[in-house]
């Protein structure tokens, strides 16, 4: 088990290296120049080259013949291998100060929106699939699929309309109300607010959590519904689910314990691949939102060019979805006394 | 348990009572460093922080005195010498004073300057601009920047300028304090830093990606503010920021899309305010194209676009079209000999067209922006509506369009674009803001056109001392560029802002971003 996580945070470690490369070759490949987008309507040729000139940015990407480390990629690397993602072009705020301040606003999204995803969609998937056929189980495959089909900005603002401006329930958008001021302690507003006794605050946060969480939350919980059902409908149908009930066990035994237990191994692998797409996801709802999170900040600097911010923003995503494969990969052998990793 | 109540209904309360403003802004600053940052949202957090030297009068873009409270040229605007208010303070208790002037000017102008910081990414590119270059540059217009006592600086210039004072007082180029930049060094202007200036409010603090907070400046030199706390909200999408209006989260916002301003008046609890033009919208017609190069051909085009009915159909009533290139608080600069704009007359056109050589038309392409302006909210129907006018002259029209950035770069470089869309929105109250930036020497090279004429027209206007001079410049400007035609003005749009009635005396700006100290609340909930 020690030298199989080991082995994985090696492997880890390589292809954080290997996307260091690809993404910096990418984001370079993008037509248009940040130097161009940041002077916006007033970058004149000659304004945009010498602002080029004094962001580094004329400089060869991986070689120069007349100073070998004078190139972009080594002077990147240098600095990225001593824990230095660089600053934001324009705003000379360092890349981890930006996200730190913002990853625990995306963690505490996407955790909700996961939470909902399977608090919802499991329990639905379970359903359909011991009413099969019912109109349980037709409710269920209908909304899963409005869930996948639906656009995640478009909604969004419905719901923020409907909930706030309409109903006035909760929030249209932000992370916490102007009345409101929470120090950070772990930077999830719920639990430092709990933390230095804000209650109100904590109360405040959470609503305007639900919304985005629901938006964020729409697709995973149309899929983790589905892939419950056909994975619960696959072990119903398996011998030793038979052999449970034939021996007199209880339904509910039969169904939680042995059926739901063993469905759940391709649900753990959704939740896996979902960590990416979650990500992902973020940048529409973070921006829709106003959630202050890394989804609407790498939305905006890819509009700017803002190389540096690319870079660190694809990495540090990149090192969270591998994390996240490694915690399901761990939890398989959880869940499955027959899989073990040496 | 007891305590986390108490502490908890305390924070509620506290909350509730205190009189908080909050404007709901579009997007994040980049920076709260002044001379270093050019964004909307930027300036209109700096505005509030920093007061510049020279100011704008309320709602216009004539001069007032800020920091400065007198500012004089030597006799052949050369040389010009600013009086100092005294007895001001930064919010840390530095003075204000000559050596902060200097000091200010001094690192965005002079590239070799300790406190500048440009090893480490500072550019003060706007400074570039809009003053020609920096210290030594052939280019630049400031030659030297000298204290002459405590509350007097003179600026020297290496060509006559009379636009200096107007050019300092656009909202890039706040004054702050030198103890504050030397103490926090590089990491001036982002959020684990605290500007500091002499305006009236100071900084709070800045939550990234969220809001920054700001509070009133009691002993500020001018109008004190009228709330107990400033809050600015980063709302980047439009329709969210009239969501939050509308739910009473926030008090005010700017940049509403037009379109909702039927929402905006159907609102009993809010008021659409119009910012006052300060822009222009306009399709630029590039003469490296064989047909751009026939100046009856841009004649035609010129006069086959109904620019009142499409400015009617996408503005919702809040734009100007039938307009010269400069917007019309500076209609003193246009020329009384030629109309402000060529007629729609399709028949005209058709025969223009026919008498250019070209009686069955041509095809041409036609650029629209990927991105929402100020002075293009929707950029492609507008284009859509262009093509349509177009093809009832026999002028075939396709429209193409990219990235906004590779947009930016393509269009100066050779060939560029045959016909594209883009306009530009003011710094400061002067026409060489928009001449200058369009037809100088320095301007894109999108049209291929530069005649000499016009860039000594420039200098002049530059150079001239008074707005009779100007005027009489300008006006042979108007007329030259009347007649040439490589770009013609679309629109001088109002952008669209809203505020909750109980908002009361907000005062926006043509310049885009202003004070919020006018502003008082009364009846909030």
């Amino acid at each position: 088990m020690g030298s199989y996580l080991i082995r994985r945070l090696l492997r880890t470690l390589l292809v954080m290296l290997g996307i260091s490369l690809v993404v910096f070759v990418f984001v370079r490949s993008i037509p248009g120049d940040p130097a161009v987008a940041m002077l916006g309507e007033r970058a004149t040729p000659e304004a945009a080259a010498a602002l080029r000139e004094q962001l580094g940015l004329n400089k060869p990407w991986f070689f120069n013949p007349a100073n070998p480390l004078d190139a972009q990629y080594p002077k990147y690397m240098g600095a990225l291998l001593q824990g230095d993602l660089g600053s934001g072009l324009k705003s000379n705020i360092p890349v981890w100060d930006d996200l730190r301040a913002r990853f625990p606003a995306t963690a505490e999204l996407s955790i909700a929106a996961l939470l909902f995803a399977l608090l919802i969609g499991m329990p639905a998937g379970v359903l359909a699939a011991l009413r099969r056929n019912s109109v349980w189980d037709n409710l269920a495959t209908t909304i899963s699929l409005v869930g996948v089909s639906m656009p995640v900005f478009w909604l969004g603002l419905l719901l923020s309309y409907f909930f706030a401006v309409k109903l006035g329930w909760l929030p249209p958008s932000g992370r916490l109300g102007t009345d409101y001021d929470i120090q950070p302690i772990t930077g999830f507003y719920i639990l430092d607010a709990l933390l230095r006794g804000q209650t109100a605050a904590a109360w405040d946060a959470l609503r305007h959590l639900i919304l985005p969480a629901i938006a964020l939350g729409s697709i995973p919980l149309a899929i983790i519904a589905r892939i419950t059902r056909s994975s619960m409908l696959d072990v119903l149908g398996q011998d030793y689910v038979r052999t449970a009930r034939a021996k007199g066990l209880a339904f509910r035994s039969v169904t939680m314990k042995h059926a739901l237990r063993n469905a759940l191994l391709p649900v753990v692998t959704v939740i896996g691949l979902q960590a990416g797409a979650l990500l992902g996801g973020a940048v529409l709802t973070e921006t829709i939102f106003s959630w202050p999170g890394i989804g609407s900040w790498v939305y905006e600097a890819i509009s700017q060019r803002d190389y540096p911010i690319i870079q660190g923003g694809v990495i540090f995503a990149a090192l969270v979805v591998s994390l996240a494969n490694l915690i399901v990969d761990l939890s398989y052998a959880a869940l499955d006394p027959r899989i073990q990793y040496s | 348990m007891k305590k986390l109540l108490l502490t908890a209904l305390l924070s509620t309360l506290s909350g509730a009572s205190a009189a908080t403003l909050v404007f709901g802004g579009n997007g994040e600053p980049v920076s709260l460093e002044s001379g270093n940052i050019t964004d909307g949202i930027s300036i209109l957090v700096q505005r509030q922080i920093y007061d510049t030297l020279v100011d704008f009068k309320n709602g216009t873009t004539d001069l007032m005195p800020g920091l400065a409270t007198k500012w004089t040229p030597n006799a052949n605007n050369t040389s010009w010498t600013f009086t100092l208010r005294k007895g001001v303070r930064f919010h840390d208790g530095t003075p204000f004073n000559a050596d902060a002037v200097v000091f200010n000017l001094g690192r965005w102008w002079d590239k070799a300057h300790p406190y500048g910081f440009r090893d480490q990414g500072r550019t003060f590119e706007i400074m570039g601009e809009l003053l020609g270059g920096y210290k030594g540059d052939a280019t630049a217009v400031i030659k030297n920047i000298v204290k002459v006592n405590d509350s007097t600086v003179r600026v020297d210039l290496n060509k006559p300028s009379s636009v200096l004072p107007n050019v300092l007082a656009a909202g890039y180029f706040g004054i702050a304090s030198p103890t504050a930049i030397k103490k926090e060094g590089a990491k001036y202007g982002t959020p684990a830093s605290k500007p500091i200036g002499t305006g009236p409010f100071i900084f709070q603090s800045w939550r990234t990606g969220d809001r920054v907070t700001l509070l009133p400046n009691k002993v500020y030199w001018g109008e004190k503010a009228k709330v107990d706390q400033l809050v600015i909200r980063s709302i980047k999408d439009a329709s969210q920021r009239l969501n939050e209006l509308k739910a009473g989260t926030i008090d005010f916002a700017n940049d509403l899309t037009p379109d909702s301003l039927k929402s905006v008046q159907a609102d009993k609890n809010l008021v659409a305010v119009k910012r006052p033009s300060f822009n222009v919208g306009f399709v630029a017609l590039n003469n490296r194209n064989q047909y751009l190069k026939n100046d009856k051909v841009r004649q035609a085009i010129s006069m086959a676009i109904n620019k009142k009915e499409i400015v009617d159909a996408f503005w919702n009533g809040l734009g100007v079209s039938n307009a010269s290139f400069l917007p019309p608080v500076m209609s003193w600069a246009n020329s009384p000999k030629v109309p402000a704009d060529y007629k729609f007359d399709p028949q005209a056109a058709k025969r223009m067209l026919a008498e250019a050589g070209y009686p069955n038309g041509f095809t041409i392409d036609l650029w629209y922006m990927p991105v929402s302006r100020p002075y293009f909210p929707t950029p492609k129907p507008i284009a859509e509506a262009i093509a349509a006018d177009l093809s009832a002259i026999g002028i075939k029209v396709n429209l193409k369009t990219q990235d906004w950035a590779k947009y930016l770069e393509e269009r100066n470089k050779e060939p560029g674009f045959d016909m594209y869309m883009i306009g530009w929105t003011g710094d400061y109250g002067d026409p060489d803001n928009f001449y200058g930036a369009y037809y100088g020497s320095n301007a894109s090279d999108d049209i291929n056109w530069n005649p000499a004429n016009v860039q000594t027209l420039l200098e002049q206007g530059r150079a001239a001392a008074t707005q009779a001079a100007k005027a009489k410049v300008y006006q042979q400007l108007h007329e030259i560029t009347y007649n040439a035609n490589y770009r013609i003005p679309m629109v001088h749009s109002n952008p669209l802002a809203a505020a909750r009635t109980y908002v009361k005396g907000w005062i926006p700006s043509p310049l885009g971003s202003e004070a919020f100290n006018t502003i008082s609340i009364t009846g909030k909930k």
